[in-house]
């Protein structure tokens, strides 16, 4: 016995040409000894011990069979087979048993899987077929017989070994003339008498089919995967099942081992080969030699199919009716069945329950994790929305239901035994958590990042330092590492991180130096709660000049004084970041502080021209995470932060894009975001505004809008004007709800007044400018109409409610002058919104609208106008002005 | 982990894969894994002219190292969850 296969005591290896490079010298000094003596050991080496021992070697017979050449890959069903059949033309003579565990087990489970099915479903001989002796000896498979002791336990082997050590290789012709499929003498099954190799006798034998049918129950089991033994009957194993009657009614007349045995521990498949009639033998003889000399160790599956091929008269699933002959088509589908159930019985058997268990435990904990809101983040979230929250289930839960229900595993039956199965791979999934924080990964990776910043990006540290770890597990699963895992795949740029953040809090620094303007921080500035003084500071009469506006119009020359671009895209990351963390909080029920968000926000921030706060909502990001923002900040900080806004809002961005004035050719790129706008911030607002502001506030923050910023141009924006309704239309409906009450004091009051009259001066002889110019509107709907080219889809028409809301509101605060004022100056609009309505009537219907649609813009119009024009008692209709009654 | 965990949504959705080999196949997402192994069942191939024996496969397991692309319905994404998730990736190995 030697590694891989490698057979001292065959003669006919010598022709091997390996063997011959190694061997040139001592060749010719044993030529002629070699024929009668037993092989030295110089004669066969093979210059395998050059290389140097490695640790356990001496496992490598049991680990890989040893009669398996090297440089094989192994085919642990067929690599026998395949190797053994060059040397089909030689001699006989090696009397070792090539055996192989390898070659045990691949027979043992195709006579397993004959147990399965007859374990389960036999029905009793006696009952079906009292005549089976008679077809037993017709048509019982022939020229087997020597297939059956080939299959050897443990045990014999090992006696085979220490026999072989106490005696040395006997002569070939004594050997085992069973084994190599000889002619023997019929009926004589037995080697001869006085032969002191036992596993040929019965008593080895039965002890190695009672071994047989222990390897069994692994195989039993494996469809329930986890093993619940006994379960319904794995569906592959059932094709067989036809077979079993036929077989045990051949085999029972002719039993040779009692009963009870029989039952249990006979494997099927084999009786009949062993208990084979004479002439059969005889017969078939002629044609077995050459085959299993080639396949002295075959499995007996492979064997299956050869004698199927070779011998079509041999298969042993012959049942009674094969008396007469096969058809061809019969033969055939026989033929594919087999080959079928071959295919499925190839690797069965190989790995036991506790394998399949490490292995699947291992697969699993790769998967599964600890912090599902972290590392499964997308998942876990996308599926509570898509449900509507389905907290209660675990990831643990989730996974092992996943892995059942896509890994194939049927248990005997897609529902049945499911919860049982769910279960047990909720314990596996435990076990796998658990696998997966033994794994020292977080160590690892601290190493390895440490060692890739000093290298600067080198992966071959990471590589190493991760191959290290992981060679216990190397080889058993394929490629292993714990550390490059899903979790942490190897990654294609490796950037030293640590490195790179150094340089940019450097470019920061730079950044804060060189945008970091002397500014005057005017105390007026920030003195919001002295309601009375509304007197201008410095820079805030700077601000309010019209020239002043336009200097934000670049949206560049805006950020760069908030500190450049690239900071205010890393503040808006890391406004992000601390939102994500704090969201993480308060899902897994953690104190919430709120701080460094706030500092991320820089509300405050004196260091800038241009509020870093305000830039951040030039990005559409930065604009979308505003509600989020506000879930987590308390009251007064909420006011802080709409009272900035406020005060800057010349310089945002989204004011000038939706100003006409700046903006005459809107795209559609520009409209949309004038749109996520004003649907997630102004949302906010209005929210803040009606839920938890005071009357006072609601002033403050007028008065910091109308102090800092030119009302003027702000107006002509459809955002801006926006925000000033939601401001006063809000302030006229507390004053109109305590008017009831008579909360309002006179002082705020008195207040009110005064701050609508700086808006109403600020506005005064502008108000025709809120509305667009016709050559704006027109491009507004051009651009929506190219966005919209769906056919069928209303023409767009420009919404002009905001404005009419805007006057309205404006109205509604003022007192009859100003009214009149507003009626002054609007006239036109009103006029020529009547006539559009009117005109709308008189228009014959093109073909791309409807009746329908120009009766709804008509009302629509009207609507509008009628909005504002309600607040003074009037009301339009059918081209018609008419007091309200 | 993120692509993992965003292919994970799209189990039972139907996707279109086209592999390295240029071969697509449609087909309703069965599984995946932690490779982005794919596990496409109901599958047909966009060119069946080209891979007839495609036509009679019924469903097919893919390496995932042999995908170029997974073409997705735009529906089937949450691109504001997916950011966060981007993030929450950038965050963790951060630390």
């Amino acid at each position: 016995m030697s590694f891989f296969g490698f057979d001292p005591t065959a003669p006919q290896q010598q022709s091997h040409p390996q063997q011959h490079q190694h061997q040139q010298q001592q060749r010719s000094q044993h030529q002629q000894q070699r024929s009668q003596q037993p092989l030295d050991f110089e004669d066969t080496y093979k210059g395998y011990g050059d290389y140097q021992a490695e640790d356990e070697d001496f496992l490598n017979d049991e680990t890989f069979g040893n009669n398996v050449e090297l440089g094989n890959n192994f085919d642990f069903g067929h690599s026998q087979q395949q190797q053994q059949q060059p040397q089909v033309g030689q001699p006989p003579a090696a009397p070792v048993p090539h055996r192989s565990y390898v070659a045990a087990a691949a027979s043992g489970t195709s006579q397993q899987a004959h147990m399965d099915a007859a374990v389960d479903l036999r029905p009793m001989e006696s009952l079906w077929n009292p005549n089976s002796g008679a077809a037993a000896n017709t048509a019982g498979p022939t020229g087997d017989q020597a297939e059956q002791p080939r299959v050897l336990s443990m045990e014999e082997i090992e006696r085979n070994q220490r026999q072989m050590q106490m005696h040395p290789p006997p002569p070939p012709p004594q050997g085992y003339p069973a084994m190599q499929g000889y002619p023997m003498p019929p009926g004589n099954f037995m080697p001869p008498p006085g032969q002191n190799y036992p596993m040929m006798a019965p008593p080895p034998q039965q002890q190695q089919q009672h071994q047989q049918f222990q390897q069994m129950r692994p195989v039993f089991n494996q469809p329930n995967y986890m093993g619940y033994p006994g379960n319904a009957p794995p569906p592959h194993h059932q094709p067989q099942q036809p077979h079993q009657p036929q077989k045990q009614q051949m085999v029972a007349p002719q039993m040779q081992f009692p009963p009870q045995q029989q039952q249990q521990q006979q494997p099927v498949q084999q009786a009949p080969e062993q208990q084979a009639p004479h002439e059969q033998q005889l017969a078939s003889q002629v044609a077995m030699p050459q085959m299993d000399r080639s396949s002295s160790s075959l499995s007996q599956s492979s064997n299956e199919r050869d004698n199927f091929k070779g011998h079509p008269r041999q298969p042993h699933q012959r049942q009674p009716r094969n008396r007469e002959p096969l058809t061809p088509e019969e033969q055939k589908r026989l033929e594919v069945r087999h080959a079928k159930v071959e295919k499925i019985l190839k690797h069965s058997g190989l790995m036991t329950p506790r394998d399949k268990d490490f292995i699947t435990r291992y697969q699993l904990s790769q998967i599964v994790t600890e912090d599902p809101y972290n590392e499964d983040f997308y998942f876990q979230v996308y599926k509570i929305i898509q449900r509507g929250g389905v907290v209660g289930e675990s990831n643990k839960g989730l996974i092992a239901r996943a892995y059942l229900e896509h890994s194939g595993h049927r248990l005997g039956g897609r529902y049945k035994r499911a919860d049982i199965a769910l279960q047990r791979m909720q314990s596996q999934v435990e076990k796998a958590v658990t696998v997966a924080k033994e794994r020292p990964l977080r160590k690892q990776e601290k190493e390895q990042s440490r060692e890739n910043s000093n290298t600067e990006g080198s992966n071959s540290a990471g590589v190493s330092s991760a191959g290290q770890s992981n060679d216990n597990r190397d080889g058993v699963l394929g490629k292993i590492s714990s550390s490059l895992n899903s979790k942490a795949p190897r990654r294609q740029l490796q950037i030293p991180t640590s490195n790179k953040t150094l340089l940019n809090s450097l470019l920061v620094n730079d950044e804060h130096a060189t945008a970091a303007k002397p500014t005057n921080p005017d105390a007026l500035m920030e003195v919001t709660e002295s309601l009375g003084n509304v007197e201008l500071s410095q820079t805030a009469r700077v601000r309010r000049r019209s020239s002043y506006a336009f200097t934000s119009v670049d949206q560049s020359s805006v950020l760069s004084r908030s500190g450049g671009r690239k900071f205010v895209l890393s503040l808006i990351e890391t406004v992000y970041e601390e939102v994500l963390e704090l969201e993480a909080n308060l899902r897994s029920g953690k104190p919430i502080d709120n701080k460094k968000l706030w500092e991320a926000l820089h509300i405050n921030d004196e260091l800038y021209e241009v509020c870093p706060f305000i830039s951040m909502l030039s990005f559409d990001k930065g604009v979308k995470i505003m509600p989020r923002i506000f879930n987590f900040l308390e009251k007064d900080q909420k006011l802080k932060l709409l009272q900035t806004f406020f005060s800057e809002l010349s310089h945002l961005n989204i004011i000038i894009i939706s100003s006409y004035k700046t903006n005459p050719e809107p795209t559609e790129s520009q409209l949309k975001q004038i749109d996520i706008f004003q649907t997630v911030f102004l949302k906010i607002i209005v929210s803040f505004l009606s839920s938890s502001s005071n009357f006072i506030e609601i002033m403050g923050l007028l008065l910091h809008l109308i102090k800092n910023n030119n009302v003027s141009f702000i107006s002509t924006s459809k955002i801006g004007l926006n925000l000033i309704t939601v401001l006063i239309s809000r302030a006229a409906l507390i004053r109109q709800d305590t008017n009831r009450s008579n909360m309002l004091s006179s002082p705020e009051i008195s207040t009110w007044n005064e701050i609508y009259d700086k808006l109403f001066t600020a506005l005064e002889s502008k108000l025709a400018a809120v509305f667009p110019p016709k050559e704006y509107i027109q491009k507004v709907t051009s651009v929506h109409l190219k966005g919209h080219v769906a056919p069928g889809a209303t023409p767009q028409h420009y919404d002009q409610a905001y404005i009419w809301q805007f006057l309205a509101s404006l109205a509604l605060s003022g007192k009859l002058n100003h009214q009149r004022i507003i009626i002054d100056e609007v006239r036109d609009q009103i006029f020529g919104t009547i006539n559009e309505a009117e005109q709308l009537k008189e228009t014959a219907k093109t073909p791309t609208e409807s009746v329908d649609d120009l009766v709804y813009r008509r009302e629509k119009l009207y609507q509008d106008l009628n909005l504002f024009l309600n607040v003074m008692g009037l009301v339009s209709r059918d081209g018609e002005i008419s007091e309200l009654k | 982990m993120l692509f993992f965990s965003f292919f994970k949504t799209l189990v039972d959705q139907e996707v279109v894969v086209q592999l390295k080999n240029d071969i697509e196949l449609k087909g309703t997402l069965q599984s995946v894994d932690q490779f982005l192994n794919l596990k496409l069942d109901n599958i047909s191939c966009t060119d069946e002219e080209k891979y007839p024996h495609l036509v009679s496969v019924r469903n097919i397991f893919i390496r995932g190292s042999t995908v170029r692309y997974v073409y997705l319905n735009k529906n089937m994404v949450d691109t504001n969850l997916l950011q966060d998730a981007t993030r929450r990736e950038a965050m963790s190995e951060r630390k």
